[in-house]
């Protein structure tokens, strides 16, 4: 930990982050739904810490609510891309063959359409939620996780010790499991916490549309929509959420990082 | 006999992550005029280490710690980076172990022949050429012209070897620096290569400076041997006494291993 | 050469059909799909709607009917008519490429200019001053939503300072310019919306160009140039860049789908009338014509830029192009 400062910063600001999340009820300052239609726009003050949004509304209390939907959007995403990578990669990887070419040619096809595009179209035919936003990301960004896990169990195949285990008649589905995906944990990690910081960029952009997390519910892009009417006007709703991303983002940068020097 | 190249107590200390290695731990050389001589050792003995440091075109992590390197009794090591420069390529030239990743992947053979007459000799391009072409034709290369225009990739290790001679014979050093020029290629090609440094040798009379690991060469073509061992010059001598008379376990070993494989 | 790219284009065919088939499976498959959208799960969906859906893909008729005519129809680029003003939706494409392709390439022209010799004067000096600062700038803007630092620089140099505008592709009195003034008012515009659009490309390209250039710097052939004599800079930019701009080549294509999708966010803040605009909007009205054209374009424009980086990676590289 001492030598790797990148994981440190990381895992503090995630584990930061996460808490506020876990804690939402008990340590916002307001309810992030309560209008105040005396406090319309206030800047920061004493009484609203960074201020409070176009119906008066608490603008900390809406962030940190908005912190528990950003974190479990991007984390619910990604677990489901890596599910679905891992299932998908390790079949191509290990059967080869027809199977293969079959999911890998899937993979360049999916890879060719703009994944905002394709998230963009289905939500056209959902309606857009909290749920289909965690389920349409995963769907669309499974192929670098297979990919990656494909690439790991060709070469780990050859290896010496899965043989004897074939030899040893051991199944295909034993093989994968306590050898080939244990080997591939390292980079798969690293590839979903830059996977979840993706996921929360694009919640929050799809949420800035309009086509993400619907209000009232917070999240933070969904919060900065308001900052485009209110540019030179309340500089404290543009300034704030944008931070939190960043300050987010920036964590789950940094942990991949620090991840990559400890795999080497 | 005229003294060409004199290298006195030279320390270069690699800088790794976590330590200090000293690569070259106080060497003295002598290279007079015409002269061949073998600098022998095990690989990791620091032979390379040493042969860039003549010209200062070490690794970024490693450092000349002290050490004089006086060609015809001036101190190259104090010279500024521009003024070496004009050293490096017109007055010590080297061959490296594999040609081929040796050389640019990106240019001709001709292109990078013709640089460095071009560089050195302040010439026009179209003389550069010629001047380079009858270079090829020197080295025994028979389609001077395919050659000319060909990527590194496209010729044999063999040929690429000829074309490194070429290159570092057009500007006429006089001192030629051969890092195990022959070790990646067949025996044939060895001797190929290795008679015609001879047969240049004589033509052009530069003195020879040749690394290797390989006694028999050593035997073939030195004057004088020295024997290299962890940084450090363990043993050194005429050829005959050297072989005759090994004084350290290194060189014992360097000999047992020479006779070995004669009798294979 | 040519007959590597005919190769590669023959190549390109299945890839295509696949993304006409997916784009095709998402308007049939997609939950909600419409031929049983029940009306009471999703108000949007009105049952004129409904029968717009139904004629526009032949939704009366089989799955493979319906997909064989429009794929006859799509290859023509006839990909019928927009739901929300009834006009054809390859005009309304056409009136709209020529903006999102030029802000898309003046973009990577200026991603190129500034982040190559960043990341090649960050690998010279790697651990330097120079390489931390740019390291943590990256750090920071690829962390940061490029349509927040829009909107903060928007506040910034539109607002506060009034030095640019605030949106739209040129002035309201615009067609009364002379052809001068014309083409200064449009880059006037379009000065904020290619930087902001370069931002993440900066953050990418320059640390990718770090590393590749750091590799190619510990090449072999790299001590052949110095030994040669060749000054730093030729070693540098002559010997080690040509290698290292190889991997970046293929950023180029890569970063294509990444373009097109900032686009649709980007142009719906500075009011652009660009695809990225087009298409916010046909998700906004369920046009879904128009969004399966935009999917099959951009798919077919993620196909051409990955064409292109690899002509000209075959160009750059000898080993590639005499195979």
């Amino acid at each position: 930990m001492k030598n790797n400062p990148y994981l440190f910063w990381g895992l503090a600001i995630i584990v930061f982050f996460s808490g506020v999340a876990l804690l939402a009820p008990w340590i916002s300052p307001h309810d992030p739904t309560l209008i105040d239609g005396q406090n319309l726009l206030m800047p920061p003050s004493l009484k609203y810490w960074l201020g409070t949004d176009g119906l008066g509304r608490d603008l900390l209390s809406r962030m940190i609510f908005g912190a528990r939907i950003s974190l479990s959007v991007g984390i619910i995403a990604v677990g489901i891309s890596i599910f679905l990578g891992l299932l998908l990669g390790s079949c191509a990887g290990f059967y080869g063959k027809t199977v293969d070419s079959l999911v890998m040619r899937f993979a360049d096809i999916m890879l060719c359409i703009p994944t905002f595009f394709l998230i963009l179209a289905v939500i056209a035919m959902v309606e857009p939620s909290i749920y289909n936003i965690m389920i349409v990301i995963g769907l669309t960004s499974w192929m670098g996780p297979a990919r990656l896990i494909r690439g790991e169990i060709l070469s780990l195949k050859e290896r010496e010790f899965i043989q004897a285990e074939r030899a040893l008649g051991a199944t295909d589905a034993r093989i994968i499991i306590r050898h080939l995906i244990p080997n591939a944990a390292g980079p798969v990690l690293v590839n979903a916490t830059l996977g979840i910081a993706g996921a929360i960029l694009l919640e929050s952009s799809l949420s800035f549309l309009g086509l993400g997390v619907q209000p009232p519910i917070p999240s933070w892009g969904n919060i900065l929509i308001e900052s485009k009417s209110t540019l030179g006007i309340a500089w404290w709703i543009t300034l704030f959420p944008g931070l939190a991303i960043l300050v987010t983002i920036l964590g789950f940068n940094f942990i991949s990082e620090g991840l990559k020097k400890i795999i080497g | 006999m005229e003294k060409l190249l004199e290298v006195k107590n030279l320390k270069v200390d690699f800088q790794l992550d976590d330590r200090v290695i000293h690569a070259v731990d106080g060497v003295d050389l002598r290279l007079d005029k015409n002269e061949t001589v073998v600098l022998a050792g095990e690989s990791g003995s620091g032979k390379t280490i040493t042969a860039l440091a003549l010209t200062r075109i070490l690794p970024r992590n490693a450092r000349i710690v002290s050490g004089e390197v006086l060609l015809e009794g001036k101190n190259i090591l104090d010279l500024e980076e521009r003024q070496l420069s004009l050293i490096r390529g017109a007055r010590i030239a080297y061959i490296f172990q594999e040609p081929t990743s040796y050389l640019n992947p990106v240019y001709t053979i001709g292109e990078q022949i013709t640089e460095v007459i071009i560089l050195h000799q302040d010439k026009l391009r179209k003389v550069a050429q010629v001047q380079a072409k009858k270079l090829l034709e020197a080295v025994q290369i028979g389609e001077v012209n395919r050659v000319f225009s060909s990527y590194p990739h496209q010729l044999s290790g063999g040929m690429n070897q000829r074309v490194f001679i070429a290159m570092s014979l057009a500007c006429k050093p006089g001192l030629l620096i051969c890092d195990e020029p022959t070790t990646s290629l067949d025996v044939t090609i060895e001797a190929q290569i290795l008679k015609l440094l001879i047969r240049l040798k004589k033509e052009m009379g530069f003195s020879l400076l040749f690394i290797t690991h390989n006694l028999a060469i050593a035997n073939k073509i030195a004057s004088r041997i020295y024997v290299m061992y962890q940084g450090k010059i363990v043993e050194e001598g005429l050829t005959a006494k050297i072989f005759n008379d090994p004084q350290h376990f290194h060189t014992k070993e360097l000999i047992t291993a020479y006779q070995k494989i004669g009798k294979l | 050469m040519i007959n590597y790219i005919l190769k590669r284009l023959l190549g390109m065919i299945p890839v295509l059909l696949g993304v006409t088939v997916l784009s095709f499976a998402i308007i049939n498959l997609a939950p909600g799909k419409f031929s049983t959208l029940d009306q009471a799960m999703n108000p949007k969906v009105s049952p004129e709607y409904q029968m717009r859906l139904v004629k526009a893909f032949n939704l009366d008729k089989p799955l493979p009917v319906r997909y064989w005519l429009w794929l006859k129809s799509s290859i023509c680029f006839d990909f019928g008519r927009s739901f929300s003003d009834n006009r054809l939706i390859m005009d309304k494409i056409a009136e709209r490429l020529p903006v999102t392709v030029g802000i898309n390439v003046l973009s990577l022209l200026f991603v190129f200019l500034v982040a190559i010799p960043i990341g090649v004067k960050a690998a010279t000096k790697a651990g330097g001053g120079f390489d931390t600062v740019t390291t943590y700038f990256s750090f920071l803007l690829l962390a940061a939503p490029t349509f927040w630092l829009a909107l903060l620089l928007m506040q910034f140099f539109c607002i506060q300072l009034g030095w640019l505008p605030i949106s739209g592709i040129h002035s309201l009195d615009f067609e009364y310019f002379s052809p001068l003034r014309k083409v200064w008012d449009i880059s006037w515009h379009l000065i904020l919306p290619v930087f902001v659009s370069s931002l993440g490309g900066f953050a990418v390209i320059s640390r990718y160009m770090r590393s590749s250039m750091m590799e190619a710097l510990n090449q072999p052939y790299i001590y052949t140039a110095r030994a040669k004599g060749l000054p730093q800079s030729q070693v540098v930019y002559k010997h080690a860049l040509r290698n290292a701009s190889l991997p970046i080549v293929t950023m180029i294509g890569l970063s294509i789908p990444g373009l097109l999708g900032g686009s649709v966010i980007f142009e719906s803040i500075f009011a652009l009338p660009g695809l990225g605009q087009l298409f916010f909007q046909a998700v906004m009205a369920r046009d879904m014509p128009l969004i399966m054209a935009e999917v099959v374009l951009g798919a077919v424009l993620t196909m051409l830029g990955n064409l292109i980086a690899d002509i000209s990676y075959a160009y750059v590289d000898p080993r590639i192009r005499y195979k």
